[in-house]
């Protein structure tokens, strides 16, 4: 079946309660009414902080990265011909699934490091709890 | 109308460029309808955080806060916050956001500026979101399945491989590039297929769509979707079928509901 790659419990989607900062970021920067356009008089400039998590996805350092990337499966196919009790602990850490697991969670901590850190993590858990600022009111 | 404690504390209202001196200055989230009620507990942008309030004007508000005007913002804090101020209301109300860094001198000029004069025009928007809100779908590929799939694909990666293999790495230099390069452009081909494939899934059930582009290298799919709270469960059933079908390639995650930052209207050039 499809599932067994998945990590997630419920199937192939991964619905998460709330996204990471770097999801924040590719979500809001640079979208959103430009208040210029509305205000001017009252407009202040405030100073922002510099915000780019993005890479550029075309550039000698991601090729350089694909083709180490695209290497290792070199590596990784001549360590299947290795002894059976490196076989036998393999499996008992779960085999193919732990390993899908692995990449999945390096890559998070790839674009963690990116973007300073794991501060993502505890701004989620502090989200499912916040009150909403703004409700409708009953008529 | 609601006047804040601080709202006026020192402001100096002279127009034009940036000399004015404010003790505190008022940042701008978005706009809601005029009918919604303020909630104190929530917890804005700054720190510490700042205290989320509302600013009427007839029938549309501005959820807004009073920051220091000399504390610059960015923090992952101060992203989080906008985004949760916003994204946390979307469910009960229609909420247009504005972009991040809003800030204007004070409580008053929101309400004679901003809101005041643009009523109509944001009363409308609200309607056309009432209801709605965006959600994303953001895939990311599995970089060993894909990297796989690419070789299946393409006898040239191997060939690359296979002059690179057990030599130095500074001979390899610019074999190394172009193999990465060749993976890259092929990464981007599947990519603009799988976002095509998504965009068009969402399409068919009349959700309206706005594709991202990519931010990361192993990205996959970036569709940001506009959707009726009541189809929630269409939206959701669709993408697990789409997540299904790529048996393992990639890790699909589903955003939202959240404010729909990438259906409002494009910047007008007001001289």
């Amino acid at each position: 079946m499809t599932m067994q790659s998945s990590s997630a419990a419920g199937g192939a989607l991964d619905r998460p309660n709330a996204g990471t900062l770097a999801d924040v970021i590719d979500t809001i920067l640079d979208k959103g009414l430009v208040i210029d356009a509305f205000v001017r008089v009252s407009l202040v400039g405030i100073e922002l902080l510099t915000i780019d998590a993005r890479i550029v996805v075309a550039s000698v350092d991601t090729y350089l990265r694909f083709a180490e990337a695209v290497n290792r499966l070199d590596l990784e196919a001549t360590g299947q011909h290795k002894g059976l009790p490196d076989l036998v602990e393999g499996m008992e850490e779960g085999g193919a699934k732990k390993k899908t697991k692995g990449a999945i969670e390096a890559a998070g901590d790839k674009l963690g490091d990116m973007i300073g850190g794991d501060e993502d993590e505890e701004e989620s858990e502090d989200e499912e709890d916040e009150p909403q600022p703004a409700r409708r009111r009953r008529r | 109308m609601a006047q804040s404690e601080t709202a006026t504390a020192g402001v100096d209202a002279t127009q034009g460029g940036g000399s004015t001196r404010a003790e505190t200055v008022v940042y701008v989230y978005g706009v809601v309808p005029g009918d919604v009620a303020e909630n104190a507990a929530a917890k804005g942008v700054g720190d510490p955080p700042s205290r989320v309030a509302l600013v009427r004007s007839g029938k549309v508000a501005a959820l807004v806060g009073e920051i220091p005007a000399d504390a610059p913002l960015g923090t992952p804090e101060d992203l989080t916050a906008h985004a949760r101020v916003l994204d946390s209301a979307v469910t009960e109300v229609p909420v247009m956001p504005l972009r991040f860094g809003a800030v204007v001198t004070t409580i008053d000029a929101v309400e004679q500026e901003l809101l005041a004069p643009n009523a109509d025009a944001f009363a409308g928007l609200l309607r056309d979101l009432e209801g709605r809100a965006q959600f994303i779908l953001r895939g990311r590929y599995v970089e060993d399945a894909m990297l796989r799939e690419l070789m299946k694909e393409d006898a040239q990666i191997e060939e690359l491989r296979e002059q690179i293999r057990g030599k130095p790495e500074d001979a390899t230099r610019d074999a190394r590039i172009a193999l990465g390069e060749r993976i890259g452009q092929a990464v981007q081909v599947k990519r603009d297929a799988d976002t095509h494939a998504v965009a068009r899934a969402l399409d068919t059930l009349g959700f309206p769509v706005v594709t991202g582009e990519a931010t990361h290298e192993w990205d996959a799919v970036n569709v940001a979707c506009l959707v009726e709270l009541s189809r929630e469960d269409e939206l959701r059933q669709a993408a697990s079928r789409f997540a299904e079908k790529q048996e393992g390639r990639i890790n699909l995650r589903l955003l939202g509901p959240m404010a729909a930052y990438d259906f409002v209207p494009a910047p007008q050039n007001a001289g």
